[in-house]
């Protein structure tokens, strides 16, 4: 092969293209049990993206994602159910993502006003508060038992298993094989938008309010309007990532939507590397499939029992549980710029031995999907100089 | 898009500016004008006022009394991304840079002058990505103009100290501000990085026209670079004029030196 | 009018026992600037240790270790683990999130321990009530109210009179000038921890106490609701911590005594309560009621 076809073979929109292939292949490979660890895996990348736009760039913490997540999944269910107001189901999605959008919106005034660990709290108020929404207000949201999820239809064609069976080369494609597809178009759009947000103006702006609001300020951003355009734009992709749950679990129960989902999509940006999009996906697949796939191979492990087994035995929720807490703690004490940050020091350090001459020009413009910048918080280890500092000025 | 247009930058006036902090007075009906295109120096001892001054400039302190008035507009009360939208940029002395290489840095400072907004940059769309295109040209030019060339895309946490105070001030810059003011600029530096930040300061008000007002204690710099000088102690303004007026009047000598006759030499 | 005294006593000593945990968080906070979100697992975690304990060495016993084990813990936590990332302000933020990885391995572990039990604690005043006048009040709400002043009163006169007091006060107002005063930064922190704590171990008990039917997993949980307290009442305000879990648990009680009158705010109303009336504070004073402006930690 020449050097050009070789060249152009390593490039990124061929390695964009390869990695688009594979990932059109599981359905025709895998069973619904791996489908559907996809599945909730993309529809977690999605939220995360947007939680990690809030609290990785922005660096507002926020607990209150369930309630946003709730807001995409019951928003769709309601607006689409029939007897209800029968929107038609693409319809009802997108009003669903609105919906969460400007709830995030009306949540601003308080973002705008409240900082840091404050507004942490506040937004523990909106998951406490909308969980109780949706346990009473019963004729929209169905109460404790939850509700049903309609089927999503897109032109005719209906993302859950028809009857006659739809025969794609010969494999049977039920709803976990359809829905795939629209997981991955959904994901691929949160990718391509979020890159270019990240990489872009309101990303510089974001990343600038956490380091500094008072640099930020001076050099021009409006900090109040950005900070609620943070809440909007991330309650929007949870709200995106919510409609996309409800699809694949086929229905909606208040208990799902609970505190401990908050903590975990947090724990999906810490993990994978707090501001990025790569480090988000990284995140939410691994705390999402990590307790479905020990459940499984439960028998497999050591030190776990079965499921059911007696109490007090260390079964596969709880072995999974003490696994994502201790990752939590050690990659924030320890690697605070998460999986993402890991990869990415890997990737320098073989482009550094690749290189003999190992310039001084780090990578800055490094993996095909992150942001350009290194824009994960400073490791504790640096240099006091370089973080900002919280007087900046002697009196 | 260069939009250096020579008209002459308004004047910045300062009026009767009282700021108080829990009881403290930090300053006291200030007042001192910075003519079109000229250098205003802001010197006086430790705890003098000059960095409040200029957050109220900069709008990171609301006076409690007193006007700020840059041409026609009133600062006054104006949030600070609005005074940056009016062409006011400042450095601090304790640098502020954001993570991300100083190409990042700089295109933060090219904020206020673009406008691509969320829906256009998530979209990708050929307006936003030309326009980031452009001003990231012209980043690369003032990167050029403040000697950060070669650093354009390294990391800012791996640079010197002098090199970061060189980005404040480029970041600073790319925001075409008419009025420039800079918090301790050489504080910290050695002599061969003082004497090229001098000489980038000179080349700033020379080729650019713009207002300078600086905040040092370089007392060398100050005297070779302004063309007024007003001296700040206890919050209040107790001196005003050319450099050479300034230091001859015994009230600056006494609030330096105390008791001193000799002049305070350059750090 | 029973009704309304009966209801404003229970939120006396609701408030009372949130109080311990509020200003546990409250201490925490000044001493480091972390929010400890593995508070409710350590409360437990004290409450666990005093059920299991209490048989073999009487409730006194039972309680003095479970104390000192907690406080031992929170102070370990602080002084081994989440030190290691640093003093400054952003560490403080990566702390706060470590913490509910904390929390997540401490809760699972008593999760499995304790699964769907009910545990006594042995308490000396059991299920007794004491008639006041008109009012008919659990000797443990009594119990509660009594302890909790005398507590909290401790706790501030350690602050005022002791040089450890002294140094948190001065850390939490400016950690450089501390530090070069001669404040030992880690070992404050780490005793503000340890305070932290013993105070959670003491509420446990009376969380668990009667009414309540014992000690469940969810009890942690309580924790979450001294956080609208501590949160109104400005996270770096010790009295600010005591007003507003007086706030809070006053409110908590109101709305379930007059759950059925309303009826429309839906039921259980009672338990998010709290947080909506946090929300409107938060609205009006962003950094508590007794939050200093713009402060984040002074």
């Amino acid at each position: 092969m020449s050097e050009r076809l070789l060249g152009l073979l390593r490039g990124r929109p061929a390695r964009t293209l390869l990695l688009a292939v594979l990932l059109c292949l599981p359905p025709f490979y895998l069973d619904a049990f791996w489908l559907r660890i996809g599945l909730f895996s993309m529809a977690a990348a999605i939220g995360a993206v947007g939680l990690s736009l809030l609290s990785g760039t922005a660096g507002q913490l926020s607990l209150g994602h369930a309630f946003f997540l709730a807001i995409g999944a019951y928003g769709y269910s309601y607006l689409a159910s029939d007897p209800g107001p029968g929107l038609p189901p693409a319809l009802a999605a997108c009003c669903a993502v609105l919906l969460a959008g400007a709830a995030g919106g009306l949540f601003s005034p308080v973002a705008g006003r409240v900082k840091g660990i404050y507004l942490g709290i506040a937004t523990l108020a909106l998951v406490f508060l909308g969980h109780h929404v949706l346990l009473t207000w019963d004729s929209v949201t169905g109460g404790f038992n939850g509700r049903s999820v309609p089927p999503l239809t897109l032109g005719g064609f209906t993302f859950a298993a028809s009857d006659p069976e739809l025969v794609v080369l010969g494999v049977p494609f039920g709803a976990e094989e359809r829905l795939w597809y629209l997981g991955l178009a959904l994901f691929a759009f949160t990718w391509f938008t979020a890159g270019g947000l990240l990489r872009g103006r309101p990303g510089r702006a974001l990343a600038a309010l956490r380091d500094s609001e008072t640099a930020a300020a001076v050099m021009g951003v409006d900090v109040a309007r950005h900070r609620a355009a943070a809440f909007v734009v991330s309650s929007m992709y949870a709200g995106l990532a919510g409609v996309l749950l409800a699809l694949a679990f086929r229905r909606v129960v208040p208990d799902y939507f609970s505190l401990a989902l908050s903590i975990d999509y947090l724990a999906m940006i810490v993990i994978g590397g707090l501001g990025s999009v790569a480090g988000a996906t990284a995140g939410a697949v691994f705390v999402t499939a990590l307790p479905l796939l020990m459940t499984r191979y439960a028998d497999q492990l050591p030190l776990v029992t079965a499921p059911g087994s007696a109490e007090g035995s260390l079964g596969p929720t709880e072995a999974a549980r003490y696994l994502y807490g201790a990752a939590i703690v050690l990659v924030l004490l320890y690697a605070p710029d998460g999986l993402h940050g890991l990869a990415r020091r890997a990737r320098a350090r073989l482009a550094r031995r690749r290189t003999p001459s190992g310039g001084r020009n780090p990578e800055a413009s490094a993996s095909a999907t992150s942001a350009p910048s290194s824009a994960s918080p400073s490791s504790p280890a640096e240099p006091a100089a370089a973080a900002p500092r919280s007087k900046e000025h002697t009196p | 898009m260069n939009d250096r247009t020579r008209k002459a930058p308004p004047v910045l006036q300062v009026r009767d500016v009282t700021v108080r902090f829990a009881g403290l007075t930090a300053l006291d009906a200030v007042s001192f004008t910075v003519a079109s295109g000229s250098l205003h120096a802001v010197i006086g001892p430790n705890g003098a006022g000059k960095s409040t001054c200029f957050n109220v400039l900069s709008g990171l302190t609301r006076p409690a009394s007193g006007t700020v008035t840059l041409g026609e507009r009133d600062l006054t009360r104006l949030a600070p991304h609005r005074i940056a939208a009016l062409g006011v940029a400042r450095t601090f002395q304790n640098i502020v840079t954001t993570h991300g290489t100083v190409a990042d840095n700089l295109m933060l400072g090219r904020h206020a002058r673009s406008r691509a907004g969320f829906a256009a940059s998530a979209l990708r769309l050929p307006g936003a990505v030309r326009e980031q295109r452009a001003h990231l040209a012209r980043a690369r030019e003032i990167a050029e103009l403040t000697g950060l060339g070669p650093h354009f895309d390294s990391p800012v946490h791996l640079l010197s100290y002098g090199d970061r105070k060189r980005v404040e001030l480029a970041r600073a810059l790319c925001l075409e501000p008419r009025v420039l003011l800079l918090d301790e600029p050489v504080a910290g530096m050695n002599a061969a990085e003082r004497a090229r930040t001098a000489a980038v300061i000179g080349t700033l008000r020379a080729e650019l026209g713009l207002s300078i007002v600086l905040v040092e204690h370089d007392m060398g710099l100050v005297m070779r670079l302004a063309d007024e000088v007003t001296v700040l102690d206890f919050g209040r303004t107790i001196a005003h004029g050319t450099p050479d007026e300034v230091r001859r009047d015994p009230q600056v000598l006494r609030a330096y030196l105390g008791t001193g006759t000799e002049e305070e030499g350059a750090a | 009018m029973t009704g309304f005294l009966d209801n404003v006593l229970n939120g006396l000593a609701l408030g009372a026992v949130y109080a311990l945990v509020a200003l546990g968080f409250v201490v925490m906070f000044k001493a480091s600037g972390v929010l400890n979100f593995a508070h409710g697992s350590v409360l437990l975690l004290g409450g666990y240790l005093i059920a299991v304990l209490h048989d073999d060495l009487g409730f006194a016993g039972a309680l003095a270790l479970a104390v000192l084990s907690t406080a031992a813990l929170a102070g370990a936590l602080d002084r081994f683990l989440l030190q290691r990332a640093g003093q400054d302000e952003q560490a403080a933020h990566i702390q706060t999130i470590a913490t509910i990885g904390i929390d997540i391995l401490i809760f699972t572990d008593l999760a499995r321990r304790i699964g769907g039990d009910l545990l006594s604690l042995g308490d000396p005043w059991g299920d007794a009530v004491t008639e006041l006048g008109p009012v008919t009040v659990a000797d443990s709400r009594l119990a509660a109210i009594a302890v909790s002043t005398v507590v909290i009163a401790a706790v501030f006169a350690l602050f005022r009179f002791t040089p450890w007091g002294l140094s948190l006060r001065a850390a939490a107002e400016d950690l450089e000038a501390a530090a070069l005063m001669g404040v030992r930064l880690r070992r404050v922190r780490a005793l503000a921890w340890c305070l932290a704590g013993g105070l959670a171990a003491l509420a446990a008990v009376f969380l668990a106490a009667f009414p309540a039917p014992g000690l469940e997993r969810t009890t942690g949980q309580i924790a979450l609701h001294a956080f609208p307290a501590a949160i109104l009442g400005g996270l770096a305000s010790p009295v600010g911590a005591l007003a507003g879990s007086l706030l809070i648990g006053l409110t908590e009680a109101l709305v379930v005594g007059y759950e059925s009158d309303l009826h429309v705010l839906g039921d259980g109303f009672g338990e998010v309560a709290p947080y909506a009336v946090m929300l409107l504070v938060l609205l009006v004073r962003p950094t508590g009621l007794f939050g200093a402006k713009g402060a984040a930690r002074v």
